[in-house]
């Protein structure tokens, strides 16, 4: 097959799978789950032989429309980040497929389910491949969408769907941003495809739109200041979670980042890397204080990738993504299964299965999800030989060398030191979750029994297990070396300072520390940034309105109406006229008195000749008197 | 002898209306009026296998002499039949079409006076169809003013408890419209001069002979010298002779070198706020649009469809169409004001439906909002604004249809539209469920449906417009967020959550067949365009260059 056919087939293939799984929609049975779950793994077998035969970047072109002389046409452009990043999407597609088959197995209309997880597969594809600006926007807001759809998948749940429509209308919010900051890039650039811009200058306009992709780009990445429908959208089925809310959608904004590195100003990527920032620390620190399961890897989602735009949007940016991709899908399959198995156990429902306060030993029950549960917690703290050491090893360096040779050396020691606080929480709140859930005794009262999970749970486990080791990344242990994987992805790598090193096993050793002291002691708080200008937006506007409503239209339609009656009344009077003084006065005033005229001249016609020879020659002579004198 | 097909596309639903009327046939009057708007819409596809993308200029145009009288040394009036199709109109014939069919066919609601019902429905077909097609500015406004009977007896006889109210609202709003657009009329029949019907009638040419640009040309410097006397004179019509200034008779006071002012705006700026306050009380805009809701809340289902669909599309119609080309400068000029109009009411509009319980009513006031897209879009005076804004006619047209007909199969069913008496319609209904879903979204603008394109070139234009400020494009793009919130509050209410009926007694059975099949044609068809956008593109794609160039 040739690439361009390829490339067609994994565009589509999602699209033509979820209109195909609509036929399957009233099936009861389990045949939709495993279609849909067959054309997964077709998808991911097409992206790796795509990946494998594309050596240099593919840039496609087909007709759409035009408008004047602009030409809108479907631009699609594949280098090494969007290549590595739908391999990720391939590969978190895949896994959470085969978990949903076990997960969902229950559930009526499960059919729905899995159409929807293609609608936002195809747009996630379709977002990593557009070039042609306004097709990125286009996916961007249909990833949104089938976020909310998936979002309110259990729609009698009142809070499910608050949840789906606050993530979409936040989204919406960053979506303006971004579609005000799309149309100054092309202005800017001239241009409407990402591979054709070409920088000479930043400017003004240029700066102004930079800052408005970062905003748009904090909607769909749930960072500062539009974070909060992160943690809500938890009320959405767990796999889901980790495809959309973990491994991909949300790092939607951090791909925008990416693709505008070499397009925008240095500021603009420090604007990226303060907003990260504020996000990295303060969701760090909510997470800390959640007790659901569920919401405090959201929590800690928030973080990471707060992590990965303090990266700038650089190769470190990327690198951070890829490896949270595979462990942070891994952590949220492993709490669906975790909560699956409870709620097994637990057929009554009598305890919260996602509180981590009522689990406890778990270690010794399910022995394959604990094990890899706790594989993708290092990777989240950042230890040696897991993935996320490298990540953030890389980033580290990166931040640290443009903190030399920087203008605005104090933004980049800012970024550095929250890093380093950011390690400690995220270490913190990490073991302490692990001590929780696998350490210890049972806490709840009810017997948990030893339990082989689902094959349906091993598989996808296990693989994203393997992916998240370091081995994959590099073969030292404790220092970065360029892999193939690194290869594929193109990202340069930047070492760190061997200081970093000792200060990062000092935090780990202090953030383990105090997790071990004080796991249990920390209260369950539901910390968030107050909710911000949006709810008030919307009601002070509705206030506004039906005041307008009432007062102004009412006005208006008073004017009118009075309008109206005097108009009638005008008629009234015009009628009134008609009858006394036109007919009245005028016509029948007239007629009597040609009447009386009549009776008056008519005595003059007497028939006789004489006389009207008489007044003939009278009214003749008065004539000739006016003339002559 | 070629058929005339565009006097047809009239004639037919007049016909019909006729042998309604008399009232004989009075079980199959649905039937009959199906068939009349079916044979139209047969002629409408072999208008389209005919037609030519690849100009700007008028097809299958059809010209008869119909009045003409002398004022003696007033000179001449000349008002022609003209009919013609061209990018603009053509696709807005369609969607009158295919529109009016499917109100016809969403009618079974109506029970009462079944033959004098669709005998006006075909009578405001009719209407509607010689607005889009008429060339003529005087047979354009007889149209657009024919239109109100039929429309005034649809909502005043089947309408809802508030009828007479609504329906007399309805009359004076839009008659007052029509007044505006009566005096702007006569300023301009007054003050121009057709060459072609003076060159006739001092027989400088002999009826049939080519006219060419160059013989305009004289004619044009013969009566500005006084060589033709007045009494020669021919005042038309013609939408085409008031475009061009050289027309305009230098004394008159649409000159522009007219020293007439009143109230700091000159006689040309009079005109063209009387033209565009006249076609913006039937877009409407805000602050002219209350009559729209009242209307809507009270006309019957397939009423609505036809005031949504189509009737709304002629105020933008009329600004495109005569407005722009009479007074292009003006227009420029004011472009800033009319973009804040615009923005004005996609906010207004948007708040309002957020605050709406009654559903017909919500659609009603987004039906502002999104129209206010149009306005954002032509007061650009870019490329892509306009064609966004006809893009946003057209699919507007088709979503708030289906809005409409969504909203009547609930009211069908148990006469009550209050949004907080509905809850967890999904469990009962889920093919509803599944269709409004998709209109909503597709409403609020999401890619993949016609909603986004329209909105979105709109805004686009706005936004890269010179003559009017991006702040207005901003706080546009802000109906869209609103947008996304009083369609997902709505769904979420109505639709998703626990069962809640106010009414145990309600029986709610899902969507008939009937009800699916134009339910999912005009759904699918959001899609396609929203897919394909080039289907409207294409159309419209000369006609918008070409008059872009002849206004700069």
């Amino acid at each position: 097959m040739s690439l361009t056919s390829l490339f067609l087939g994994i565009l589509l293939l999602p699209w033509i799978s979820g209109i195909l799984l609509l036929l399957l929609l009233n099936k009861k049975n389990n045949v939709g789950a495993w279609f849909s779950t067959i054309l997964s793994t077709v998808l991911l077998v097409l992206l790796a032989q795509f990946s494998w035969l594309q050596e240099k970047d593919l840039s496609l072109s087909f007709p759409w429309f035009s408008i004047g002389k602009q030409l809108f046409d479907l631009n699609f452009y594949i280098d090494s980040t969007s290549r590595a990043i739908l391999l990720l999407v391939g590969l978190a597609n895949f896994c959470v497929q085969v978990f949903s088959i076990k997960y969902m197995e229950k559930e009526s209309n499960k059919t729905r389910y899995f159409i929807w997880v293609n609608l936002f597969v195809g747009s996630m594809i379709g977002l990593l491949v557009a070039d042609q600006i306004w097709i990125f926007y286009g996916f961007w807001e249909l990833v949104g969408a089938s976020s909310y759809f998936i979002i309110s998948f259990w729609h009698h749940k009142k809070s499910a769907i608050k949840a789906a429509k606050k993530a979409f209308l936040l989204n919406r919010i960053g979506d303006l941003a971004l579609l005000i900051g799309l149309f100054l890039l092309s202005k800017h650039f001239g241009v409407n495809q990402f591979s054709q811009m070409q920088v000479s200058t930043f400017g003004l306009l240029g700066g102004i739109s930079g800052f408005l992709l970062v905003l748009g780009a904090t909607g769909k990445s749930a960072q500062f200041p539009l974070m909060s429908w992160l943690p809500d959208a938890m009320e959405g089925p767990t796999p889901a979670s980790a495809l959309i809310h973990a491994a991909t959608m949300v790092t939607a904004g951090v791909f925008l980042a990416i693709k505008v590195f070499p397009l925008t100003s240095e500021l603009t990527h420090l604007t990226y890397g303060i907003f990260g920032g504020i996000s990295f620390l303060s969701a760090s620190i909510f997470a800390l204080f959640q007790s659901d399961i569920k919401k405090t890897l959201a929590y800690s989602t928030i973080s990471q990738i707060g992590l990965m735009w303090m990266g700038l949007g650089s190769d470190a940016s990327l690198f951070h993504l890829l490896t949270h991709g595979f462990f942070k899908a891994g952590l949220f399959l492993s709490a669906g299964a975790i909560i699956f198995y409870v709620h097994e156990q637990d057929k009554k429902h009598e305890i919260d299965a996602q509180d981590i306060n009522n689990l406890g030993g778990l270690l010794r029950k399910i022995p394959v999800i604990s094990i890899s549960y706790i594989i993708f917690s290092l990777g989240l703290i950042g230890l040696p030989l897991s993935s996320g050491f490298y990540s953030k090893e890389n980033l580290a360096g990166y931040l640290i060398e443009q903190s030399q040779n920087s203008s605005y050396a104090n933004l980049y020691y800012f970024l550095v030191i929250s890093l380093g606080i950011g390690v400690i929480l995220s270490t913190i709140y990490t073991s302490r979750q692990v001590l929780l859930i696998f350490g210890g005794q049972q806490r709840s009262n009810l017997e948990f029994t030893k339990s082989n999970s689902p094959i349906y749970f091993q598989i996808p486990l296990i693989l994203l297990a393997i992916l998240s080791c370091g081995f994959l990344f590099s073969f030292n242990p404790i220092h970065l070396s360029t892999s193939k994987l690194i290869q594929f992805s193109g990202i340069e790598l930047v070492e760190s300072p061997t200081y970093w090193l000792v200060f990062s096993v000092f935090a780990w050793a202090i953030g383990l520390l105090l997790a071990f002291k004080f796991r249990a002691k920390i209260p369950a708080k539901n910390y968030q940034f107050i909710e911000l200008f949006w709810p008030k937006l919307f009601k002070t506007g509705v206030r506004f309105a039906s005041f307008l409503q009432s007062k102004f239209e009412r006005t208006l339609d008073y004017f009118f109406d009075n309008l109206a009656k005097l108009q009638v009344i005008f008629a009234h009077l015009i009628s009134w006229l008609d009858r006394w003084v036109v007919d009245g006065i005028l016509v029948k005033g007239s007629s009597k008195i040609s009447y009386i005229w009549g009776s008056v001249l008519s005595k003059w016609q007497s028939g006789k000749v004489q006389s009207y020879w008489a007044w003939l020659s009278i009214t003749f002579g008065l004539f000739l008197l006016y003339f002559l004198l | 002898m070629t058929l005339p097909i565009l006097s047809l596309i009239i004639c037919i639903p007049l016909l019909a209306a006729l042998v309604l009327a008399s009232g004989k046939l009075k079980g199959y009057a649905q039937q009959i009026s199906l068939g009349a708007s079916l044979i139209q819409i047969g002629l409408l596809i072999k208008l389209a296998l005919g037609y030519q993308t690849s100009t700007a200029t008028f097809q299958w145009v059809e010209q008869h002499d119909w009045i003409h009288f002398s004022l003696g040394s007033l000179g001449q009036f000349v008002a022609k039949y003209h009919l013609g199709i061209d990018g603009l109109s053509f696709g807005l014939i369609i969607l009158t079409g295919i529109i009016s069919s499917i109100a016809i066919w969403n009618s079974d609601s109506i029970k009462e006076k079944t033959s004098s019902y669709f005998a006006l429905i075909m009578l405001l077909n009719a209407s509607l169809m010689g607005c889009f097609l008429a060339k003529d500015f005087l047979l354009f406004y007889l149209f657009f003013e024919f239109m109100l009977l039929p429309m005034y007896f649809l909502i005043g006889i089947w309408g809802g408890p508030r009828k007479e109210y609504a329906s007399i609202k309805f009359f004076i709003y839009t008659l007052a419209g029509s007044l505006f657009i009566l005096l702007a009329l006569l300023a301009l029949g007054t003050s121009y001069i057709d060459p072609y019907e003076t060159a006739l009638a001092i027989d400088f040419i002999q009826p049939g002979q080519a006219f060419s640009a160059e013989n305009a040309q004289m004619i044009q410097t013969a009566i500005a010298n006084g060589e033709i006397a007045s009494d020669k004179w021919v005042h038309s019509f013609d939408a085409a002779v008031f475009a061009d200034l050289k027309n305009c008779y230098y004394k008159s006071i649409l000159h522009p070198d007219s020293a007439w002012v009143l109230g700091n705006l000159s006689a040309r700026e009079w005109a063209f706020w009387l033209l565009f306050i006249g076609f913006g009380i039937k877009l409407p805009i805000v602050p002219f649009h209350t009559w729209l809701p009242d209307a809507h809340v009270e006309a019957p289902t397939p009423v609505s469809v036809l005031l949504a669909g189509v009737l709304l599309k002629i105020g933008a119609y009329g600004w495109l169409r005569f407005t722009l080309p009479f007074f292009p400068k003006e227009a420029l000029e004011f472009s800033n004001i009319l973009s804040g109009i615009g923005a004005i009411s996609i906010i207004y509009g948007a708040f309002n439906a957020l605050a709406m319980t009654d559903l017909k009513k919500l659609v009603a006031y987004s039906s502002i909002s999104h129209m206010g897209f149009v306005l954002l879009g032509i007061a650009s005076f870019t490329a892509e604004g306009w064609q966004g804004a006809i893009f946003q006619l057209i699919s507007h047209g088709v979503l708030s249809s289906l809005l409409f007909l969504l909203v009547g199969v609930i009211y069908d069913r148990t006469h009550d539209r209050s949004i907080q008496n509905y809850s967890g319609l999904a469990q009962i209904m889920p093919a509803y469920t599944f269709i409004t879903g998709l209109a909503f979204f597709a409403s609020l603008g999401l890619p993949g449906f016609s909603g986004f394109i329209g909105e979105f070139f709109s805004l686009m234009g706005s936004f890269n417009s010179q003559h009017s400020s991006a702040i207005w494009a901003i706080l546009g793009g802000l109906g869209i967020i609103l947008g996304a919130g009083y369609f997902l509050w709505t769904f979420q209410k109505m639709f998703l959550g626990k069962q809640y009926l106010k009414n145990s007694e309600w029986l709610l059975s899902d969507l008939t067949r009937k009800e699916k099949l134009s339910l999912y044609f005009l759904g699918i068809s959001s899609l396609l365009l929203g897919i394909f956008p080039s289907i409207i593109f294409n159309l419209t794609d000369n006609w918008v260059s070409h008059l872009i160039n002849q206004l700069f």
